[in-house]
């Protein structure tokens, strides 16, 4: 039976990726359908109930600057709000939010429901129809064949997943959920390179069965950060603590004795997990020396006692959790809600993905999420809202649109996945990006909302609240690189007494906010910018502390777009270019680089190995030439 | 099939021994048409080598070096004979009768380095070995062809990425208990590597004055006796010398080594006020010579009161006060970069030359890598991203000292290869419990 309508683009999947897909594609213009399993889970936290941390909260705010709804979600669910990192520099602190997940479902629900141009349809896609490599329409459960230009598949743990708890195994997308195998049986008999990883929870504790006064309690940040852009205080529920407890030796006593039967031990598990996240079995085995490890407590939700004991997922049986459980401080009487169990599932090599994460094989069709090989909320939902877009943009012929490095974690995901691949589930960090300064929180607007805006991704209101903002600090820019402090003025006394700086003679208040001691509240307690809003300066500040690294970098990016464009042509054989060597040249027939910018980029690249890719790509296009 | 290849391995003319060195698929063919057998593998066999009519061409040692356990990595044959020229021409003749071709200057170590036999730093060093001029400057180039040149490196290289990963981790997993920018060992781990970076900036510098030498001017007014010195110091008469002023009118230039530093000397024209035309000429001749010397010698008189030396040179100086035989002083070093001389007896002269030693770095202990500019332009990036970095570190900025970090990792990987961040997180992750 054909569906009544065509759509530009169809999202299957409601998980974090799928919803910034359909969000992305719909804002865009495009009309698009959102096909899930199930309506109630749209925006279903799967995994802890939390959204950001270091490296994560820099993607949430990008999605966020791109009009993405991720951000805005977690501050009307946040219950716990905290920065982390406070006492390092501006460029890698982050903000992390517990999150009640029926208050963030809710508001994932209803973003989705207010969005023009998008469709919900509950059925689950088990197959697809394609037309000379191409795309052309998926077919469902209920027999419904659907129409579109192009499809986003955001399939989470679903793919074939299946469900370990000790040696009981059963096939399973998600606790209490099923598994999606007539799609996985299709998708692997398409030329897409297939594999497994691994994932894990850990139990569920009823908390009224908690003693917490044996816990130690870590409440939220005061003052309150905020997570979106257009976020504020006021939009915040009631805020809760977390707590911590810790494993101790009987906790691993009693792990060491069930190891024979964790199916990660057994060898039933064949799929990888990711290691900085590792099971706690993982964790009392290979690291045998320590004798605690540390466990974050954390509330499911304002309205529900169930605990999420963050540091023990495992996927050891049920009668072995129990007794590890009860073992841990202030758990000595815990009931467990639902166990812990490790999940497997299938991905697809994000190398055979074009930057746009369209599949290089099969044309219109766009991966994005766990399926590409990552793991978290955030890393999903940056990848939904760039496949989104980009179907949405293919379908109207347009030409793709992909972050680059520089530019944003959203770059720097991308161009991780689908050039070196994912060996273990991919999770960001803010070490994987070169230009970590620049890359920051606080200017997640400034570097992204203007295209955004150009792309079609950010609504009116967004972006008049950035104007705004950026008018505020341009105008407070302009005002640091203005002023001179003149030695014995009043103002230069009462900067010094407020810093503790002293000053020598006039010196411009742009070199004087340069030494590490002054800080934004120093200029605005002298009554310098009484008028200006102390975060703006503080932001303002930040710049000025990174600007000769800052330069620095651009010229490394300039370098870097030089190589971006040398284009490596796609007939070039490594094993032809004499003098490299055997494992480099091993290396880039694996990645296949599409240019000497992603040559560079191989572990164990040296300068004369690029020269030599660089000439034989010349040497190349000027045979094709002549030829 | 790579071609095979032959050439004369010894240098042209000289020696009593010659070796032809064949490398790639032929050698076999080329042995049983020359030597009527195959050697057995590494094993030196005394024969003839014949032309195919039967002429025997030269006798002396076979030895053959079956892939991959040769130079190259491909089968390898040496001929080592008697080093006639003749007798090797007709030998290198009969070989590339056999369908070998010549090989190209350095293709031997091409080969070695695309068949993994060297790496990028070797393969250098092999380059700057056959290119060296002194015997110093070869047995650098030998400790750099046996890898320490790489080891050093590739242990600073270990030694950031544990710092790294040590600051990399406190930034990343804030929330797991591991902050160690604190810890005063990261403050004494940046200075220990900084001091072996300033050694091997130092170590590969001596490496690379041995091959490319000092350049070396000699100064001064006329007739304080430029010319003598020149000639004392090569031991030969190079320049004529007369006790009129003025007499060197162009720029004499002489050789020398020093303990094997070469040396190249040049004798100018003696700066005074003139309008003879051709005095002028040799005068702005010697101005060009002082400006591109690393070293300028400046010759006085002892009995000068005068010490007043020029300082436009770009390179370093060093005051000779001669005819101290005049004066009565004693001759010998006065200072670090002053000495009193007699160059008609040569009396202060090899204090003269240590100073010249010292001007170029010269290691007695000869522990000099053959250095590239490369090498020391990276190294000399790394020493100013480890000296920032602990700038930031003492100030406790903890993401600027992992970005000058970054940057010192960076400089390094131009020598041996990049680090990825990838490679930095499975660092953290085999070191630390990581995750909750």
């Amino acid at each position: 039976m054909k569906f009544p309508t065509a759509f530009d683009v169809i999202v299957i999947g409601g998980g974090h990726a799928g919803v910034e897909a359909a969000l992305a594609s719909a804002r865009v213009g495009a009309s698009t359908l959102l096909l899930t399993q199930a309506i109630e889970t749209i925006g279903q936290m799967s995994c802890n109930p939390a959204i950001g941390g270091i490296g994560k909260s820099h993607l949430v705010r990008e999605i966020d600057a791109l009009g993405g709804v991720m951000a805005t979600a977690a501050d009307k669910a946040g219950i716990h709000f905290r920065i982390l990192n406070n006492s390092k520099g501006p460029a890698v602190r982050a903000t992390r939010v517990q999150a009640d997940r029926v208050l963030y479902r809710n508001a994932i629900r209803q973003a989705v429901e207010r969005q023009s141009n998008l469709s919900v349809f509950q059925d689950m896609m088990v197959d697809l129809t394609l037309q000379s490599d191409r795309i052309c329409s998926v077919s469902t459960r209920l027999g419904m064949e659907i129409e579109a230009r192009a499809v986003v598949l955001t399939t989470g743990t679903f793919l074939g997943g299946r469900i370990f708890v000790g040696r009981e195994q059963h096939a399973g997308g998600r606790a209490g959920d099923p598994a999606s195998v007539e799609l996985a049986e299709k998708l692997r008999s398409l030329p897409l390179a297939a594999g497994r990883l691994k994932t894990g929870t850990p139990p569920r504790i009823d908390g009224s069965t908690v003693d917490f006064s044996k816990l130690e309690e870590q409440p939220g940040d005061e003052p309150r950060p905020v997570m979106s852009f257009l976020g504020t205080r006021e939009m915040h529920p009631r805020q809760v603590s977390c707590h911590i407890t810790h494993t101790n030796v009987r906790t691993h006593d009693i792990i060491r004795r069930a190891l024979d039967q964790s199916p990660m031990f057994t060898g039933e598990i064949e799929g990888v997990g990711p290691r900085y996240c590792p099971s706690i079995e993982d964790k009392v085995v290979r690291f045998a020396e320590r004798d605690q490890h540390q466990i974050f407590v954390e509330p499911e939700g304002l309205e529900t006692t169930e605990l999420y004991p963050n540091g023990i997922s495992t996927s050891l049986p049920f009668d072995a959790q129990y007794e590890a459980v009860r073992s841990i401080r202030g758990f000595e009487n815990a009931q467990i809600t639902r166990p812990g169990y490790a999940i497997e599932y299938d991905f697809f090599d994000p190398r055979g993905l074009l930057p746009s994460l369209e599949t290089k094989n099969i044309e219109n069709l766009f991966f994005a999420g766990q399926i590409n090989g990552t793991t978290g909320y955030e890393e999903a939902a940056a990848q939904g809202l760039v496949a989104g877009l980009n179907a949405a943009r293919k379908s109207a012929g347009l030409a793709a649109w992909v972050p680059q490095r520089h530019e944003a974690y959203i770059g720097v995901l991308i161009d991780d996945l689908t050039t070196m691949g994912a060996n273990e589930p991919y999770r960001m960090f803010t070490s994987r990006a070169e230009y970590r300064l620049r890359l920051r929180q606080d200017n997640a607007d400034l570097r992204l909302t203007p295209i955004g805006r150009e792309l079609g991704l950010v609504p009116d209101d967004r972006f008049k609240v950035f104007t705004t903002r950026s008018k505020k600090l341009e105008a407070c820019n302009e005002a640091l690189s203005r002023t001179t402090i003149r030695l014995n003025s009043d103002m230069a006394n009462k900067l010094s007494k407020a810093s503790g700086e002293r000053l020598s003679k006039d010196i411009p208040l742009l070199d004087f906010v340069k030494r590490p001691a002054v800080r934004a509240e120093h200029l605005t307690s002298a009554g310098v910018f009484a008028n200006t809003d102390e975060s703006y300066l503080a932001q303002a500040l930040i710049d000025v502390k990174y600007d000769g690294y800052l330069r620095r970098q651009d010229q490394a990016i300039a370098r870097a777009k030089d190589q971006m464009s040398i284009r490596l042509p796609d007939e070039l054989n490594f094993r032809e270019i004499d003098g490299l060597s055997n494992e480099l040249r091993e290396k880039l027939e694996h990645v296949q680089p599409r240019t000497l910018g992603n040559a560079a980029s191989i572990p164990g690249m040296t300068p004369a190995a690029l020269s030599l890719l660089s000439v034989y790509a010349k040497r190349y296009s000027g045979l094709r030439k002549t030829a | 099939m790579s071609e095979t290849i032959c050439a004369v391995a010894t240098p042209p003319g000289r020696g009593g021994i010659g070796i032809v060195r064949i490398s790639g698929s032929a050698c076999q063919r080329v042995a049983r048409e020359l030597l009527g057998f195959i050697p057995s593998p590494r094993t030196a066999i005394h024969t003839d080598f014949c032309a195919p009519d039967g002429e025997t061409l030269d006798s002396g040692i076979a030895l053959y070096f079956p892939s991959p356990a040769s130079y190259t990595g491909e089968d390898v044959l040496e001929l080592q004979g008697h080093g006639s020229p003749i007798a090797l021409e007709r030998i290198v003749g009969c070989i590339l009768d056999q369908g070998v071709r010549l090989a190209n200057p350095g293709e031997f170590t091409e080969r070695a380095f695309r068949n993994d036999k060297l790496d990028l730093a070797q393969a250098e060093a092999v380059a700057d070995l056959i290119a060296s001029g002194s015997a110093e400057a070869g047995r650098a180039a030998t400790r750099s062809l046996t890898g320490e040149f790489s080891l050093r490196i590739r242990e600073l290289d270990q030694r950031v990425l544990k710092l790294r990963m040590f600051i990399e981790s406190a930034i990343d997993f804030a929330e797991e208990e591991i902050d160690f920018l604190g810890d005063t060992e990261q403050q004494s781990r940046l200075d220990e590597m900084r001091s072996l970076v300033e050694a091997l900036i130092d170590r590969s510098t001596a490496g690379l004055t041995m091959q490319i030498g000092l350049d070396v001017a000699i100064a001064g007014a006329p007739n304080v006796g430029k010319s003598s010195l020149l000639n004392r110091l090569l031991g030969e008469d190079r320049a004529i010398v007369t006790a009129t002023a003025g007499t060197t009118r162009d720029t004499l230039h002489g050789d020398l080594s020093l303990d094997g530093l070469p040396v190249r000397l040049t004798d100018t024209a003696g700066l005074h006020a003139s309008d003879d035309p051709i005095e002028l000429m040799g005068m702005e001749r010697a101005q060009t010579a002082l400006s591109t010397a690393d070293c300028v010698l400046w010759v006085i008189d002892d009995a000068d009161e005068n010490l007043s030396t020029p300082d436009m040179y770009r390179g370093k100086t060093l005051v000779v006060r001669n005819k101290c035989d005049l004066t009565g002083n004693t001759p010998g070093a006065v200072g670090k970069t002053e000495f009193r001389t007699c160059a008609l007896t040569g009396a202060g002269l090899s204090d003269v030359c240590e100073g010249l030693k010292q001007v170029a770095g010269f290691r007695a202990g000869t522990d000099a890598f053959a250095g590239r500019p490369r090498h020391i332009a990276a190294l000399k990036r790394v020493d100013d991203a480890l000296s920032q970095a602990a700038k930031e570190l003492s100030v406790r900025e903890g993401e600027l000292v992992a970005e000058n970090l970054r940057v010192a990792h960076e400089s390094l990987g131009e020598i041996v290869g990049i680090t990825t961040s990838d490679d930095l997180l499975g660092e953290i992750f085999s070191t630390f419990c990581i995750g909750k």
